[in-house]
């Protein structure tokens, strides 16, 4: 952003912070009255703290990593705890939630507010089980240093290292993230507040990864030992007409581990490449400071800004180029990164009533990635193996936006709204195919909106031309000259959607749902060519009779796309691609009151069903792919029954079935592929039964 | 990477546009009823003769002793507007109607249902709610938000999936997908997210300045900035990933080779067919099978290693 443009963006932003805050009045309008002998003295303040406490017991009968896969949930019996207190006064407040303490996922949070104090503090756990269906031969998993038996004899292909069957193991892969928050904020008068936020996260495990000797390649398992902590501070005022916040934020990334190194199991084809090393991410910075504001120039009409000024940083000493000690070492052009990225965005948001009837919405967007990190050409090894023979430079990609939108809304009705509207999107990028593109949209909406039903209606229409496409001389080998990056491509962008809600009785909703999304990229020879999503989905929620309610719910999603591709720079394309995902999902939802503030029962069932179509055209006219399947059944049945007072007992049991199959890992065990050493993983597949048992007492 | 010419037309264009909207707001105002009358005698001691919401009083608006809270002040009406006619006309066995009702079966517009809220709420992460996706719909604050209630659904994981996909028929059946992010097991929040009281400019109600920051809150390791940049990845996570759900692993928006072949063809193995030949049943390709092309180049969220330009180490 300009310097001159800038000033003119904050003159108009601190031209409406000048005003003055006009006098409160009652949110109505209306004389606010003497509420001094306002007693509230049949007002039900509670009396001391509330709450609930339920402790209960949860089995589960069998293992999967896919079902447990964002809970942690194993075989196992696990004792569970769910708690809530509150305590309200007169001028404070204090709540403590606890849910499902016992349970791999877990959270605490509590928060406390006092006359312009609040203060909270959460804690949470969060589970990521990856995959336990994986084989290697390397000891040492979750370390950076991976290493195969000492009786390790080297195969030319995975097929002839003899050692390999009976060196595997099973080994696990997941991570789990610990995460502790807490604030403080302050409110010496009702339009202040200054705080600050704080948040430490650890995530601790293994992942997968993968590490090669050229084109003999090895699926490894890595370390993962990471901790971010981001601190944000803030202050922000709001006035009758305007509001101001400003904060500070840093985001500070470290990686405990700098490098993975793993045994060369393949047969050395040149000597000294027994051993190999990968990077693992580098620890990272944020700093970014911002401010934002608005000003209501009049009960109609309002402007917003906000302007965020960023810096990324990363200057992590770099490994060797290669640990091959039979290469002489490699100079390289400084120890580290010096990496830094700067980031400006600002926007501007102007919304006005002109009327009762016509609205005007104007907006800007300015957003610029500017990668300052140093050039320097480095000499470099290819897989630890030999010193490649052309020197690389480093391409700091930048990039700016420029997006501007145009909006106008008439009513027809007070319920009832067209509206038009066009958006100018700008990209400018740096060192790629396209320096810049430029996107067109024009877009039209209606909303009605009447007491039994509404419906709205949209369609967008966009083109995206870009400035000539040049390839990037820096990038070695070059791409065919006529593949045309989606992202920079030519595109034409069709995109229609369709909503209707219906309530047509006191006790039957019913919902239409429909969307659809089209690119054309036409003057892409080779690359993604074409691409079509829709879903439409329909609900319905009825109380069938008193006391009985049911929800039913199916959705429908295709998503297609082409892509042509080229074996040859001279007779392009030469091959095609085409993926079609359909995904179906439908659900079924019952609730009765089988007596009275005494019992309830329920049960839910929901289905999922993913196919993923792959075909691959070439003269040889080879058969399509299987498909890419998953069928999900979920099936849970509740009961909650109140036994005395305040106490309650809630039962529930849980199946849920789960298959899938991924001819990328179905029947690739560790030997199958030659030159990848694979990790052997399954399509996850399971039948599980989760029963549970609660009692709750409500204090 | 300047554009002079279009960030100086900005200021122009909104100055003109708010010249215009100040003008012709001087005539406005006409079509819109007058909300204001009366207010009643007693405050809440008179709306609680016939109305019940004990669970309101333990929520932070219902705090008679801290002036910021609407319990301090105009109490019930504080948000419902005056309720003087409405009281003395039930009393008199007359249908008078409070100056404010909310919920669907209101008869104020969505924008006069939120004007209390707004009179306490708009700042900070609700200054942009003017203009906002979901205000531009029409959506009030208690389409989503309970207050009479003791907890607030939207405040909690498991209450504010619920809500949110009741709409957002898409996200719904993406969270059943074979890889996810966890929201329907209420370990995130749609709102870790996503700020859906409005964002600025760029569209999807995220809570961070741009798309990328927003995933580098729980994924700063992907952060760098890089030696070796994948330039697709500092620029749009969402290029190759879809954030709710995918039939595919890693939230990957189609699987490789294919994925990778959309944007790579140079000569060699990168611009290969490889079909179902390659199949464990045919001839065994590590160019298709396992982690496909991420066997080798598995670093293709950029490198740091001095020998890792092609995203190899």
């Amino acid at each position: 952003m300009t310097p001159a443009s800038f000033r003119m963006l904050v003159s108009i932003v601190s031209a409406g912070l000048a005003g003055a805050a006009s006098a409160q009045q009652s949110p109505a309008g209306a004389p606010a009255p003497d509420t001094s002998k306002w007693e509230c003295k049949s007002c039900p303040f509670p009396q001391g703290a509330g709450g609930d406490v339920g402790v209960g017991a949860v089995n589960v009968n069998g293992d999967s990593y896919q079902f447990g896969r964002y809970t942690g949930l194993k075989k196992d019996t696990y004792l569970g705890l769910d708690a809530s207190a509150r305590y309200a006064g007169g001028a404070g407040y204090a709540d403590f939630i606890g849910t499902d303490l016992g349970l791999p996922y877990r959270s605490l949070e509590y928060q406390h507010w006092l006359k312009g104090f609040k203060w909270h503090i959460g804690y949470a756990e969060l589970p990521f089980l990856i995959s336990d269906s994986a084989r290697t031969p390397f000891s040492g998993a979750g370390s950076t240093s991976l290493s195969l038996p000492p009786t390790w004899v080297r195969g030319v292909t995975t097929q002839t290292m003899p050692g390999l069957a009976a060196s595997l193991q099973d080994v696990k892969i997941d991570s789990s993230r610990k995460r502790l928050g807490y604030g403080l904020a302050f409110m010496p008068t009702r339009d202040w507040e200054l705080g600050v936020n704080v948040k430490h996260e650890t995530r601790e495990g293994t992942m997968r990864m993968a590490g090669s000797f050229f084109l003999n390649s090895t699926q490894l398992v890595a370390p993962v030992d990471y901790s971010t902590d981001d601190v944000e501070a803030y202050a922000s005022y709001a006035a009758s007409k305007w509001q101001v916040r400003f904060a500070y934020q840093v985001s500070m990334f470290k990686d405990s581990n700098t490098s993975l190194s793993w045994d060369n199991p393949y047969a050395e084809t040149i000597p000294g490449a027994t051993l190999g090393q990968l990077g693992l991410p580098p620890s990272n910075q944020f700093h970014q400071i911002s401010a934002s504001g608005a000003y209501q120039f009049t009960d109609r009409t309002r402007a917003t800004g906000s302007l965020a000024l960023g810096r990324m940083e990363q200057d992590e000493s770099f490994l060797p180029a290669t640990v091959n000690p039979t290469i002489t070492p490699v100079a390289l052009p400084r120890n580290s990164l010096q990496g830094q990225v700067d980031t400006t965005r600002a926007d501007l948001k102007v919304v006005s009533a002109l009327s009762a009837k016509w609205g005007l919405n104007v907006a800007y967007l300015y957003d610029d990635r500017n990668n300052k990190t140093p050039q320097a050409t480095f000499n470099w090894v290819t897989t630890d193996l030999q010193p490649a023979a052309t020197p690389r430079t480093n391409l700091p990609y930048s990039y700016t936006r420029n997006l501007f939108k145009v909006s106008a809304d008439y009513r027809v009705t007070p319920r009832d709204k067209a509206s038009l509207g066009i958006d100018r999107d700008g990209q400018e990028r740096t060192f790629q195919e396209v320096s810049k593109t430029t996107e067109d949209t024009a877009w039209a909406k209606y909303a009605l909106r009447r007491d039994q039903f509404e419906v709205s209606m949209n369609y967008a229409s966009g083109r995206r031309d870009g400035s000539s496409y040049t390839a990037v001389p820096q990038i070695s080998p070059p791409e065919n000259p006529v593949l045309r990056k989606y992202n920079m491509a030519d595109r034409d962008r069709s995109l229609v959607g369709f909503r209707a809600a219906a309530t047509p009785t006191e006790t039957i909703t019913v919902g239409l749902d429909y969307s659809l999304a089209k690119d054309d990229y036409n003057n892409s020879p080779v690359g993604l060519t074409y691409s079509k999503e829709y879903t439409v989905g329909v609900d319905l929620s009825a109380q069938v009779i008193q006391g009985t309610s049911l929800h039913l719910y199916y959705s429908r999603q295709k998503i297609k796309s082409a892509q042509a591709g080229a074996q040859s720079f001279t007779n392009p394309p030469d091959w095609s691609a085409d993926n079609t995902d359909t995904i179906q999902t439908a659900g079924i939802g019952l609730k009765q009151v089988l007596i009275e503030d005494k019992l309830d029962v329920g049960a839910d069932l929901t289905t999922s069903h993913s196919v993923g179509d792959i075909r691959v055209t070439t003269a040889l006219n080879e058969p399509a792919f299987p498909n890419i399947k998953s069928d999900l059944s979920t099936f849970k049945i509740y009961a909650n029954y109140k036994v005395k007072g305040e106490l309650s007992v809630y039962a529930s049991l849980w199946h849920e079935r789960y298959s899938s199959q991924n001819w990328a890992i179905d029947g690739v065990g560790p030997s199958t592929i030659p030159n990848v050493l694979a990790l052997g993983e399954t399509s996850p597949e399971y039948k599980i039964n989760v029963a549970s048992l609660s009692v709750r007492y409500r204090f | 990477m300047k554009n002079k010419h279009r960030l100086l037309a900005v200021p122009f264009i909104a100055v003109c546009c708010l010249t215009a909207a100040q003008v012709a707001a001087q005539g406005g105002d006409k079509g819109e009823a007058a909300l204001a009358s009366e207010y009643s005698e007693k405050g809440a001691d008179t709306c609680l003769q016939c109305h019940s919401v004990e669970p309101f009083f333990s929520t932070k608006h219902a705090r008679r002793d801290d002036p910021r809270t609407p319990f301090a002040g105009l109490q019930c009406e504080a948000c419902h507007g005056p309720g003087g006619a409405h009281a003395k006309g039930m009393a008199a066995g007359q249908l008078v109607p409070i100056t404010i009702t909310f919920g669907p079966k209101s008869k104020q517009t969505a924008a006069q249902q939120n004007k209390p809220c707004l009179g306490c709420h708009e700042r900070d992460s609700r200054i942009a709610w003017k203009g906002s996706e979901h205000e531009t719909n029409d959506l009030a604050c208690v389409s989503c938000h309970q207050l009479h209630t003791a907890r607030d659904r939207m405040l909690t994981a498991g209450g504010q999936a619920e809500k949110c996909l009741t709409c957002h028929i898409r996200q719904r059946g993406d969270f059943y997908k074979a890889t996810v992010h966890p929201v329907r097991y209420g370990t995130i929040r749609c709102s870790d997210c996503h700020n859906p009281h409005g964002s600025g400019v760029a569209g999807k109600l995220l809570v961070k300045s741009t798309l990328n920051q927003t995933c580098y809150t729980c994924h700063a390791e992907k952060r760098g900035p890089f030696l070796w940049e994948h330039a697709p990845v500092s620029e749009d996570c969402t290029l190759c990933h879809t954030p709710h759900g995918s039939v595919y692993p890693a939230l990957l928006k189609k699987p490789a080779p294919l994925l990778c072949q959309q944007c790579h063809s140079p000569a060699g193995h990168p611009s290969v067919a490889y079909t179902s030949q390659g199949l464990p049943g045919g001839t065994p390709s590590g160019f298709l099978l396992a982690g496909s092309c991420t066997n080798c180049h598995s670093q293709v969220h950029g490198s740091n290693h001095p020998s890792g330009a092609r995203l190899m180490r």
